[in-house]
């Protein structure tokens, strides 16, 4: 039934973004990318590529940063284009991609007003894409009470600071703590969201988003390990959409050590081979940090989650006439960003023998 | 008598006091040696470790960045938040105090707080890169202060050697050999005055010996006249010695005038 | 498929249960009499009802084809532009099923000729309106399902073929299936059309 009407609304769209979607690196150009000597030879492989002249006015020392903000700039232009040609549903879809960065803004936000920093000067770093309407208005906000009665209830994350915080709470709770609370809360309604338009952009998506969600669950498990953050806190952010729901997320909350997080993974089928491959290239030996198995085997679970990030997202553009291939093109072209700084940081560094660890997206 | 000399009258008392200020200037010149041996060791060590922990400090800072990019690889852009959340500082540098043979050198020592305010930035990712991160910082940290403490010490040290040598080469070569000369010159006046007075005595005592002869001459001629006649001769004699005595004196006296 | 069709779904058959109990309850029931119905019903109106059917449901999915393929040919042809003039194909497929419909409509009018009424109800003639109702119905349905079928494998066909030109021929040969389907009712059609005798 979807390929019956998705057309009417967002055939265009798809059509264009499948486009889009070609322009991503292909593996050979990224062995092109890695073997060049200078940032000056990288910048003209890239001219070859979909991203086409897009650092040619800049001045001749590029910084890598200066790359990967070029870079999200074309990914950023390519949303708004997207975004202001959507209709209903897809246009409240593509709002949902621009929450998760709306929430690392307002928490950018919210760190500086608490320590009275200019807000100008913060507006700058936000990520572009998720600039709403009222932020400039935080100029106005002096402390956090104002800041949320004035500025986050207009916001479309009011709902979810309404649903787990306090005003009060903003004062003296851990940024990080609201910020991985209102991540919850976010993945929890984009999933329903989903849901909702249902059919195969269900069926894709929440595939993606729970392992978004157990991939946050198991990284806050194993980042808390030695920390101040109590068992209850901890669970508290954990999303309640993963595959590890609710048994694992539950052995999860009281987990101590690396070995418990392995055990619960071994639930699931996806999961289980995470740590396998990290256990035995932790054995081999990783780097500087090889001495301290927690660490290595986090250090790679981390790459792998990303590896697997990919592997997901590439399996959404599978299937014609639904939406999740909207979020998936946003994520892998945020991957190839990260690449390419790789990559750039790699060159600019004279890194060699680390410059293959980033992922091919196809 | 070539060379500067110093302005001095060329007495025994002189003599006597710059014989010591050069006994003293070679007691000076050679425990500034040795200081300036000792300190030049040090210096060399100094070097060697400036050396060592430059190169160290290439690749641990080297390490220290690619570990940034790895932690922007896997969570964007953090520095602002652990900037804003930093409250206390975990790494602090302390300065003590080291004497090398006299010279005050300042030491600089790491001391590191356990814990952190960011310990839970990147909690939902990444958190791993940004702790090893944090730790790969902090030796670059510290290698930092260590080259600084041996930078420091260095630039101190560097001064201080400069400063002693010139002042052995100064003592060797302004000090030494104008004590010298001013000594040998001493000497040499003593002995030119000596030798005068020498000869004065000499011509005095020729002359006293040629008035003697004269006297005794004149006193056998008188002695013999003065048979003849006794009163005739005594008066010329006592106005002749007179007159040859007179000049002598003068010239002796008015030479030592010049002189002095 | 939403609430809306659930609604349509229970206030018809709401509607139809009440106005048959009506019926049924009042004493009127001999007047839901379907032989009747088809007694006393025009031939003419069968046949024409047909016709339109015929060439409708067939312009229906052509015009659904074409705007489903042409969606993805006009986004596909934003970054790949080559796709254009050969993805016209697919647009050409959906176009075909229209003419199938006309086609049949076509040889369904000559069918019909102008007679008086004491002539009208024959069995001949009761046949050739029924034949050209369910005929042109069949035809119209096939066609309807034939192009969105061809339309959404042709919208596949533009997106796989700006994505990779090798994929093109393997999805049109889909689309050919597709496209075949059409000729199914477009035979079966001809064959219900031709027993069927010309009003007069």
């Amino acid at each position: 039934m979807e390929g019956l009407f998705f057309n009417v609304s967002a055939g265009f769209l798809e059509g264009i973004l499948r486009g889009y979607k070609a322009g991503l690196l292909t593996q050979a150009q990224y062995a092109t990318l890695t073997q060049c000597e200078t940032l000056e030879d990288f910048r003209m492989q890239l001219s070859a590529t979909d991203y086409g002249n897009f650092l040619a006015n800049e001045p001749l020392p590029i910084s890598t940063s200066k790359i990967s903000d070029k870079a999200t700039q074309v990914m950023v232009d390519q949303f708004h284009y997207l975004r202001s040609n959507a209709v209903a549903p897809l246009d409240k879809f593509l709002d949902y991609i621009t929450y998760a960065y709306m929430i690392d803004n307002v928490i950018l936000l919210i760190t500086g007003t608490l320590h009275e920093r200019d807000t100008h000067e913060l507006l700058e770093r936000c990520h572009p894409l998720g600039v709403f309407d009222t932020m400039p208005a935080l100029c106005v906000a002096t402390n956090v009470e104002e800041l949320y009665q004035s500025v986050l209830v207009e916001t479309p994350l009011a709902p979810y600071f309404r649903e787990c915080l306090s005003a009060s709470d903003l004062d003296d709770l851990n940024i990080e703590i609201i910020r991985n609370t209102l991540y919850k809360a976010y993945l929890e309604d984009f999933d329903n969201f989903c849901q909702s338009i249902g059919g195969p952009t269900y069926d894709a998506m929440h595939r993606i988003l729970a392992f978004e969600a157990d991939r946050r669950t198991i990284n806050i498990t194993i980042n808390s390990f030695g920390t101040d953050l109590s068992k209850e806190q901890r669970a508290r952010l954990f999303p309640t959409i993963g595959n590890l729901f609710p048994a694992g997320n539950n052995l999860l909350a009281k987990a101590d050590e690396i070995e418990q997080v392995r055990a619960v993974c071994d639930y699931v089928a996806e999961y289980r081979h995470f740590f396998d491959a990290a256990a035995s290239s932790a054995s081999r030996g990783n780097g500087g940090a090889g001495d301290d198995p927690t660490s290595a085997i986090a250090a790679t679970l981390e790459d792998r989650f990303f590896a697997t990030e990919v592997h997901l997202n590439k399996l959404s553009f599978l299937q014609q006439f639904q939406y999740s291939i909207f979020f998936s093109y946003f994520k892998l072209k945020e991957q190839e960003i990260r690449s390419l700084t790789w990559i750039a940081e790699c060159i600019a560094q004279d890194a060699r023998d680390r410059i293959q660890d980033f992922i091919t997206i196809f | 008598m070539s060379g500067p000399r110093e302005a001095i009258f060329p007495t025994r008392m002189a003599l006597t006091n710059t014989k010591l200020r050069l006994k003293g200037a070679q007691t000076g010149h050679s425990l500034l040696a040795k200081k300036r041996d000792a300190l030049m060791t040090r210096f060399r060590a100094i070097l060697r470790k400036v050396d060592e922990a430059k190169r160290k400090m290439g690749r641990v800072m080297q390490l220290a960045s690619f570990s940034l990019a790895e932690v922007t690889y896997a969570t964007g852009d953090i520095a602002y938040l652990v900037q804003e959340q930093a409250k206390n500082a975990s790494f602090r540098v302390k300065a003590a105090q080291e004497n090398v043979s006299g010279v005050v050198l300042p030491t600089f020592e790491v001391d590191r707080v356990a814990g952190s305010d960011f310990n839970l930035t990147g909690l939902g990712r990444g958190g791993q890169q940004v702790i090893k991160s944090k730790e790969v910082y902090a030796k670059a940290l510290e290698t930092l202060v260590e080259l600084a403490s041996l930078q420091t010490a260095f630039m101190i040290l560097d001064e201080v050697i400069r400063a002693t040598n010139r002042r052995v080469n100064a003592i060797e070569h302004v000090v030494i050999p104008r004590l010298e000369n001013t000594i040998k010159f001493i000497i040499s006046e003593l002995d030119e005055m000596d030798r005068e007075e020498f000869y004065r005595l000499k011509k005095v005592q020729g002359k006293k010996k040629r008035d003697a002869e004269a006297a005794e001459a004149l006193k056998k001629k008188l002695a013999i006249e003065a048979g003849e006649a006794a009163e005739e001769s005594a008066k010329p004699v006592s106005v002749l010695v007179d007159e040859e005595v007179g000049p002598g004196d003068l010239l002796a006296t008015k030479d030592e005038d010049v002189i002095f | 498929m939403g609430y809306g069709s659930y609604a349509t779904l229970g206030l018809t058959t709401a509607t139809a249960v009440s106005v048959g109990l009506y019926l049924l309850l009042t004493g009127k029931g001999e007047t839901f009499n379907v032989g009747a119905f088809l007694e006393e019903t025009s031939p003419y109106a069968w046949a024409s009802v047909g016709i339109g059917l015929c060439l409708g449901l067939s312009v229906l999915g052509a015009g659904w084809g074409i705007f489903l393929t042409g969606a993805s040919i006009l986004g596909g042809g934003v970054r790949a532009p080559r796709i254009r003039t050969k993805n016209l194909i697919s647009i050409v497929f959906c176009e075909v099923v229209a003419i199938y419909g006309v086609i049949m409509a076509i040889v369904f009018v000559q069918k019909v000729e102008s007679v008086p009424e004491a002539k009208l109800y024959t069995p001949s003639n009761y046949f050739t309106g029924f034949a050209l109702f369910w005929g042109g119905l069949t035809v119209g349905l096939c066609n309807l399902f034939c192009g969105i079928a061809v339309g959404m494998t042709g919208s596949t066909a533009a997106i796989a073929d700006a994505a990779d030109p090798t994929l093109f021929v393997r999805i049109l040969v889909v689309e050919v299936f597709a496209s075949i389907m059409g000729l199914f009712g477009l035979i079966i059609g001809l064959l219900v059309g031709g027993k069927a005798a010309n009003i007069e």
